[in-house]
């Protein structure tokens, strides 16, 4: 069999003994894995819709998109560490470090530094240093991702308490409060900023040899290798990508909470990988992308959103989202479970 | 090799009969101290082998770390360094840290303020400290029928504060600033944890006297600022202008909240937590936020070593204490614009760690 050009191979390439010859057309489970969370979020905006006369309202439209935004920056970069079959805790020790960082950098309470939007570039290199950094040390030293990326986040983390110092820097700098609170065109600005992040996810996906090669390690990495894709490289590179996002996640969080804490990130990750995964970005690689998990991370926004809004009790809304969580993914992945032969 | 392991343990034994002497010549002082009345238990240990440990999560969070700097000051105060212990929130690591601090030390001469990790950490601790003969102060969490009275000698005493109390504080400074009537949102803590749920009866007790105040939602937030933040906005799309006080259980998501209200352009809500973090207590300056409640932890850091200290320099009798002075609920100051500057900077103030003021602010046993 001649080795499929990788960059359009479809996603099961290598995958299914069972079907008699590559088809150009995508079968019935495809679909539902590639739809199937699209359809789940538009139920569960009808339904909230249905329930609560406030839920789609304008206002509130603006409230989800604002409240995704974050975890919408978050996902596009993971997606493409999760594509390449790799995982990456250090979400909540990047975000603390950039964090920090920024809110040092800029307008503070805490020190007489001044440098404006420089901060924030430099707080998102910084981020992008640390997923170099896993990068490196899951390529170069062969060391599992799920081990590299834990230590950095413990790294980032110790950092961040460092530079906490006992007192939380506050921003004083008015541009960058104007970015949290202020609107154009009947958003949030931020929701624009994830918006540009998304679009650029997107393209880097489609159009990168970043993107295409990255799915094709995660789908096949042993195959990728043979075919002369420097595999390391491109590897290291999803997950300086993925640090530059969560050092602007980290950024976000900042203006939004008008100081810098070491918490910025707190439940982020779990939040960030849940989202993939609804939305049908497999953790076993190769299969899924960065509108897949988008449409995860607004579920799940959507889920607390509306939880709120039609008056869950606190004490049982955990229960609930893990209940439609579950279902979700069992509804998307269930054409997928003979192929699927393996689940780690 | 087996020669080494003979005179090691030689060396041991030696060792424990020295041990064993100090102790005897300890119990002979004490009892001699008990005898002649008023006099409190003589000295144990000369003032300069003791050693201070103040342990606490974790320095990231401002309260913690003031707590041990209030440990520092006291320590300073008498000459010593405080060994300053952080676990990270993880129960096991705090349980191996004081091990490995007793087992390296002279815990005769030792005096350990920890702020254990949840309920049920308590209990290996104190045996520890106990088997160890090292003098021991917890605060916040233990469980209930766990008491320093029932036979530990050196477990001097366990300090927590009434959370029902600080909750119903601050709901009534709030209520105060909107005039009486209105309605109000509140935002709870972790839900399966005591402070939480004593903080939320406290508000339910001031809204049962105050039936113009109507709680229009309760959610959790988890005492997370971004997450206070998160379902503040949510709130606010859903009852919107009706929203003229936010209830938070602690300063965290009242700073979420107000982060929230801001966003959204409302300036004119009563917004209070609990905890007086140096933030909040700046808001509370500035008049942004209304009111929280503070358990000085500077008091908390120094008070706990310092009631060791005395036991040890013998200005303590631990054994003539009374009940309520071996668990008890301290006192906490309610902060508002009055008192917000001077609070702004929490600093441990020494006469407090003096032999004779150490229980100044017991307020009532733990119920």
């Amino acid at each position: 069999m001649a080795p499929a050009r990788l960059g359009l191979a479809p996603p099961e390439t290598g995958r299914a003994p069972g079907s008699p010859r590559p088809s150009r057309r995508p079968d019935r489970a495809t679909i539902l894995a590639d739809f199937g969370p699209l359809g789940a979020l538009v139920l569960l905006c009808l339904l909230f819709g249905f329930l609560s006369p406030q839920f789609a309202t304008w206002g509130n439209v603006r409230n989800v998109l604002d409240s995704a935004s974050v975890l919408a920056v978050i996902a596009v970069g993971l997606t493409f560490v999760l594509l390449l079959g790799a995982i990456d805790l250090s979400i909540e020790g990047v975000m603390a470090t950039a964090a920090l960082s920024v809110a040092l950098l800029v307008a503070n309470s805490r020190n007489d530094l001044d440098f404006g939007f420089m901060g924030v570039l430099a707080a998102v290199a910084i981020g992008a240093g640390f997923g170099l950094a896993s990068g490196l040390l899951s390529t170069g030293l062969k060391i599992p991702s799920f081990m590299t990326t834990l230590g950095m986040s413990a790294i980032g983390i110790g950092i961040a308490t460092v530079l906490f110092g006992g007192v939380q820097p506050a921003l004083r700098s008015p541009e960058l409060a104007e970015w949290a609170s202020g609107q154009w065109f009947g958003l949030t600005r931020l929701t624009y900023v994830a918006v540009a992040v998304v679009l650029i996810g997107i393209l880097v996906q489609r159009y990168t040899r970043l993107g295409r090669y990255a799915r094709a390690i995660g789908g096949a990495e042993e195959l990728a290798l043979l075919s002369g894709i420097p595999v390391r490289r491109y590897k290291t590179l999803a997950f300086t990508f993925a640090g530059a996002t969560y050092g602007l996640a980290g950024v976000m969080v900042t203006t939004q909470l008008g100081s810098g804490i070491v918490q910025a990130g707190v439940g982020q990750n779990f939040a960030a990988i849940t989202a993939a995964v609804v939305g049908g970005t497999l953790l076993s690689g190769g299969r899924g992308g960065v509108l897949h998990s988008i449409v995860g991370v607004l579920i799940v926004t959507v889920l607390v959103n509306g939880l709120v809004l039609i008056g869950v009790s606190p004490y049982v809304q955990g229960a609930v989202q893990g209940v439609i969580v579950v279902a979700a993914v069992v509804i998307t992945a269930w054409p997928l479970r003979k192929r699927l032969r393996v689940v780690k | 090799m087996n020669s080494t392991a003979i005179r090691r343990r030689r060396g041991l034994a030696v060792a424990t009969i020295g041990f064993a002497a100090i102790a005897l010549v300890g119990c002979a002082d004490s009892g001699a101290g008990g005898g002649g009345g008023d006099e409190a238990a003589a000295a144990t240990c000369a003032p300069e082998d003791i050693q201070l440990i103040g342990q606490v999560r974790n320095e990231t969070n401002p309260y913690e770390k003031s707590w041990l700097d209030g440990g520092d000051a006291f320590a300073e105060s008498v000459g010593l360094t405080q060994t300053r212990l952080t676990y990270d929130g993880e129960s096991p690591k705090q349980q191996e840290q004081l091990r490995q601090a007793i087992s390296t030390g002279n815990p005769e001469c030792m005096v350990l303020n920890v702020l254990p990790n949840g309920d049920s950490d308590t209990t290996p601790i104190v045996k520890e400290a106990d088997a160890a003969g090292a003098y021991l102060v917890t605060q916040w969490n233990k469980p209930a029928d766990l008491n320093p009275w029932d036979g530990y000698d050196t477990w001097i005493s366990h300090i927590t504060f009434d959370g029902v109390d600080s909750g119903r504080q601050i709901a009534e400074a709030m209520f105060e600033q909107m005039g009486g009537s209105g309605g109000i949102i509140a935002l709870q803590g972790i839900l399966d944890t005591a402070a939480a749920k004593d903080r939320f009866t406290g508000l339910q007790e001031a809204l049962a006297e105050n039936p113009d105040i109507e709680l229009l939602d309760e959610q959790t937030a988890d005492f997370d600022r971004t997450t206070g933040f998160e379902v503040t906005k949510t709130l606010i799309t859903k009852h919107g202008d009706a929203i003229r006080g936010v209830w938070a259980a602690n300063d965290d998501m009242a700073l979420g909240a107000l982060q929230a209200l801001e966003a959204a352009g409302m300036s004119d809500v009563a917004v209070v937590g609990i905890d007086a973090v140096p933030e909040a207590v700046q808001a509370v300056a500035d008049g942004t936020m209304t009111a929280t409640v503070s358990v000085d932890g500077p008091w908390q850091g120094g008070v706990g070593l310092a009631m060791g200290y005395c036991a040890l320099t013998g200005e303590l009798d631990v054994a003539g204490l009374s009940n309520e002075q071996r668990a008890f609920f301290a006192e906490q100051t309610l902060i508002n614009a009055e008192n917000a500057e001077e609070n702004l900077t929490p600093k441990a103030d020494l006469e407090d760690f003096e032999c004779g003021n150490l229980f100044d602010r017991v307020t009532g046993p733990v119920s």
